[in-house]
């Protein structure tokens, strides 16, 4: 799957105007063949020109690890001012604020930021029902991993992907640096969804292995038995900053009448649980709602909880989730 | 209450059957089709305030079976035909013939007879009993039944549809024993004729004995104004084809004279008119002679003032002629002037002329003559006339030496001797024939045969067992006669083939070349197929006009002929009011009362309809589910 996003890649690092030229007309093929959805990664040059133009937004400042650009609490060589503070023997004289000394005659230094790299979580919900319906949640959820993962790693933020299963979850080791993309990709590549949905235990896991705190980036469709109140609030109380990209079923807009009316026997794609209903119009009325409100729950949830939360449909174009939704909403800028 | 259809037994059988097969589905419950969904608890949670109604839902179940049910017991109800007992007395077995002969294409009354006996057999239908079978046959020159003996109204309906006049005269006697046979065995039956009453004395007088039968009649028509053609005949001069003389006769049918214009169309083009003055109910026989200008089709076409001739039918009538055509004969002589004399008679003959021994001229003819010699049978040659039949390389073998003999036997139907006198010929010597098998003998003398035709391999000859200088038939008549005669024959032209068929009856039409089959195509353009017997296709004619005889596999154009009405019977159309058969006097019919059919089982169908519906609804309402 990620094949074509690695071309893409080698070909904006290195390939010649030949290949860049090409790289087009195969897009607006694809386009026009109405095969978007079948070929999951339109990760073409202006795309990726676009998202190294793009950071991802983290309203609070956590302790870092190594030198980077963004601002931590730590106090060191940065470039923006910080403080001051008297000097102590010792204290390197290129620090010491000489206008203040001549102002006032006290000896003080002047203290600049640290700019550190920031730990960003992508936690990717790999469950059965990402899987469901067409087009594929799970595709979409690993492309706008991807397209996130490339914005960490161009701003030199460590980056780390999670994926959220039934068995606790699986972790991709946090990475560092541009170049690891690929790192990503193969990860990426090699998640499968199944299983039932559990985010609550998949994320106290994680919460356990990675006691350095920074951006929690949850993507799901939070079709959770469970309740997805208590995997959000994992994330909270671990103070992580959690912010929710919640896939929407794009087919509960359309279910098929002629399908779906009538006496069916249903069984829950993740858990294989049956029920025989009889779908009568009125019935499918009642779902449909019924899956709106679910999704009103779960921003009502967010909002009270001060989780930035963004409802993306599955079916629309991923770039455009990229570029408008979590731009607009403020997760990227 | 009693079953008409059915009996109760088979009804019960069958609605057990069925009834057994809906409790059956109902009991292994239909297959549900599995539907994968993306998050059960929100079904659940929509569905689970459903489960206390499951109970009902149950109940709705089987008021869905009793629904099933009850339509399986209207169904086969309605199998048994069941019948008020009341009516059933009633019941009627009918046979309707309905005259679509000529007569019956009159004018007389508003829209035609024909639309008139339709209205009048919709309205027997509409009257049926409730009982009542009828059987629908139209009689013209035979009988066409048009339904079965059906009470199905519908059915009736379409075969009154069906009937189509034709242009011959009714058969009353055979349609009478079709009906006879058709009743056999029924009850109450009756036989209903509808029909102008138009029938020639004698058959009236001859029509079978009905028995038990009764008869009704429902007149149709009101007058019998008619002036028609009722012969028709052309023939071209033997001596001078371009030419022709043409005989016809004309009926004024009316109580009044009638001035008529009498019109002949040679090939589409009017070639001859006349005005006429008949007297009331005159024949008059007319005869053109020495006529010229057409050379194919000839017709015949009378016009009247207004309200003298309420007939159209036995206006026209038509004649083909045969087909002018240079014939191609090949002599073969050591010398004959008289042959060749003869042969100058006819200037539609190419005559070709070569000695014994010689190399013959190239190509191919229609007709070859030896004079005295033979030649190795070749089917360029056409066919043969052997005069002097020699002993060796003939057709035949040759009997005895004979001398001084006559024609003392010949053949009078036979086409190559028509117009002579062969009684008078004086032969000094010949031989007699030997005849092969299926070799007819056309003449011969008390010693023997002396004139035989026949066919070798699809070859024709005729062989002549003397020389003819050795008698007097050169000196006589009979001599180019017979010789033309011989041509004729063989090239297939007649000059007294009219070839004007008349319509009603089985016509055997020539047919060349040896094929089995043919296709006959009809003046109003229908084709049909028909089998070939004996070189002749045989076909009941119903209407009159130009046909085609196309023969299957054969490259030649199709034969055409003509057929015409000339029935003076059937010109005369004056209607009837009271019909008596022998000693038999049809009545009236009576019996007929449009009313509500009290077939049930129509009823019960409408149930059924109305209670599958009230079902479908419910079911796609999800009522009864």
């Amino acid at each position: 799957m990620f094949e074509a996003l690695k071309r893409t890649f080698s070909g904006a690092r290195a390939g010649t105007e030949k290949e860049r030229g090409a790289a087009p007309k195969a897009r607006r093929s694809a386009a026009g063949s109405g095969s978007r959805a079948a070929s999951p990664l339109l990760f073409d040059d202006e795309f990726q020109r676009k998202l190294e133009s793009l950071a991802l937004v983290s309203r609070r400042v956590f302790a870092g690890r190594m030198r980077a650009e963004r601002r931590s609490k730590k106090k060191g060589s940065g470039v923006e001012f910080a403080d001051h503070r008297a000097y102590a023997p010792g204290d390197d004289f290129r620090f010491v604020d000489w206008n203040v000394y001549q102002r006032f005659g006290r000896l003080l230094v002047r203290l600049f930021e640290e700019e550190e790299d920031l730990s960003i979580y992508l936690i990717v919900d790999c469950s059965g029902s990402m899987a469901f319906g067409s087009p594929s949640k799970f595709d979409q959820a690993r492309r706008l991993c991807a397209a996130l993962a490339y914005v960490g790693l161009a701003n030199l933020d460590r980056v780390t992907v999670v994926a959220a299963n039934e068995g606790g979850g699986t972790v991709m080791p946090s990475t560092r640096g541009k170049n690891r993309i690929f790192k990503v990709f193969q990860y990426l590549e090699k998640l499968e969804a199944g299983g039932v949905t559990n985010l609550a235990a998949s994320l106290k896991t994680f919460a356990a292995q990675h006691k350095r705190r920074g951006l929690a980036l949850l993507i799901s469709d939070l079709y959770d038995p469970q309740g997805f109140e208590a995997a959000i609030n994992v994330l909270r109380y671990n103070k992580f900053e959690p912010y929710v990209l919640h896939l929407v079923e794009p087919s509960l807009d359309s279910l098929n009448r002629d399908t779906i009316l009538g006496d069916i026997n249903v069984y829950d794609c993740e858990t294989g649980e049956e029920r025989e209903v009889t779908v009568t119009e009125s019935v499918l009325k009642s779902i449909r709602a019924a899956h709106q409100e679910y999704d009103a729950a779960i921003q009502k949830f967010c909002t009270r909880s001060h989780v930035p939360y963004f409802a993306a449909p599955a079916d629309l174009p991923f770039d455009e989730v990229v570029l408008r939704v979590l731009r607009r909403g403020g997760v990227l800028r | 209450m009693h079953l008409a259809g059915y009996p109760l037994s088979a009804v019960l059988g069958a609605f057990g059957a069925a009834a057994a097969c809906a409790v059956v589905l109902y009991i292994l419950r239909l297959r549900r089709r599995p539907v994968a969904v993306v998050f059960s608890p929100i079904w659940r949670s929509v569905l689970g305030e459903r489960e206390s109604s499951r109970l009902f839902s149950q109940l709705k179940r089987w008021l869905s079976l009793l629904l099933q049910l009850a339509l399986i017991a209207l169904l086969a109800l309605a199998l048994g035909d069941p019948r008020l007992a009341a009516r059933s007395a009633e019941a009627r077995h009918l046979v309707v013939l309905l005259d679509t002969s000529a007569s019956m294409q009159a004018t007389d009354v508003p829209k035609g007879r024909i639309a008139a006996a339709r209205d009048k057999v919709a309205q027997l239908v509409a009257g049926l009993g409730p009982s009542d079978r009828m059987l629908l046959a139209q009689m013209d020159a035979s009988v066409t039944p048009l339904s079965t003996m059906t009470d199905d109204v519908a059915e009736l309906g379409l075969a009154l549809e069906r009937v189509r006049p034709s242009d011959t005269r009714a058969d009353l006697g055979r349609a009478l024993s079709f009906a006879l046979d058709s009743l056999n065995g029924r009850t109450r039956p009756e036989i209903i004729l509808v029909s102008d009453g138009a029938f020639a004395e004698e058959t009236r007088r001859h029509a079978p004995a009905l028995g038990n039968v009764a008869l009704s009649f429902v007149p149709v028509g009101s007058s019998g104004h008619n002036v028609a053609i009722s012969e028709f005949s052309v023939r071209r001069y033997p001596l001078d084809r371009s030419r022709y003389e043409v005989m016809l006769e004309v009926v004024n049918g009316n109580d009044t004279p009638a001035e008529l214009e009498l019109s002949l169309f040679g090939d589409g083009q009017i070639t001859e008119t006349t005005r006429l003055s008949l007297a009331a109910g005159e024949r008059r026989a007319q005869f053109y002679a020495n006529l010229a200008g057409a050379d194919r089709t000839l017709e015949a076409s009378i016009t009247t003032a207004p309200g003298l001739n309420d007939l159209g039918r036995d206006d026209r009538a038509y004649a083909l002629m045969p087909e002018r055509r240079r014939s191609r004969i090949l002599v073969v002589t050591a010398g004959n002037t008289y042959l060749e004399a003869a042969l100058l008679l006819d200037e539609y003959l190419e005559v070709s002329r070569a000695a014994p021994g010689e190399a013959l001229p190239p190509g191919r003819f229609d007709v070859t003559i030896l004079d005295g010699v033979t030649l190795p049978p070749e089917p360029r040659l056409g066919s043969l006339l052997y005069l002097d039949l020699p002993a060796q390389g003939g057709p035949l073998a040759l009997g005895k030496a004979i001398n001084d003999f006559g024609f003392d036997r010949w053949d009078e139907k036979s086409p190559i001797l028509r117009w002579t006198a062969p009684e008078n010929v004086q032969v000094e010597s010949g031989h007699a024939l030997v005849p092969g098998r299926g070799d007819r003998v056309l003449g011969a003398s008390e010693l023997g045969p002396i004139l035989v035709s026949g066919r070798r391999e699809g070859q024709a000859f005729v062989a002549l067992g003397f020389d003819p200088r050795k008698s007097d038939l050169v000196l006589r008549v009979t001599w180019p006669l017979f010789l033309l005669n011989t041509i004729n024959y063989f090239v297939e032209e007649d000059t007294t083939y009219v070839s004007s068929f008349r319509t009603g009856d089985v016509w055997q039409i020539p047919a060349p070349g040896n094929a089995e089959m043919a296709w006959l195509t009809s003046p109003d353009g229908s084709r049909s197929r028909v089998a070939l017997e004996n070189g002749k296709a045989r076909h009941l004619g119903l209407y009159a006009g130009f046909y085609e005889l196309a023969v299957e596999n054969d490259s030649r154009p199709p034969l055409r002929f003509a057929a015409n009405l000339s029935d003076l019977d059937e010109s005369r159309i004056a209607p009837v009011g009271k019909l008596e058969l022998g000693r038999e006097v049809a009545g009236e019919v009576h019996g007929f009362e449009v009313r509500a059919r009290h077939q049930l089982w129509g009823y019960l169908l409408i149930a059924v309809l109305i209670a599958s519906a009230f079902e479908w609804v419910s079911y796609h309402r999800r009522v009864t589910v």
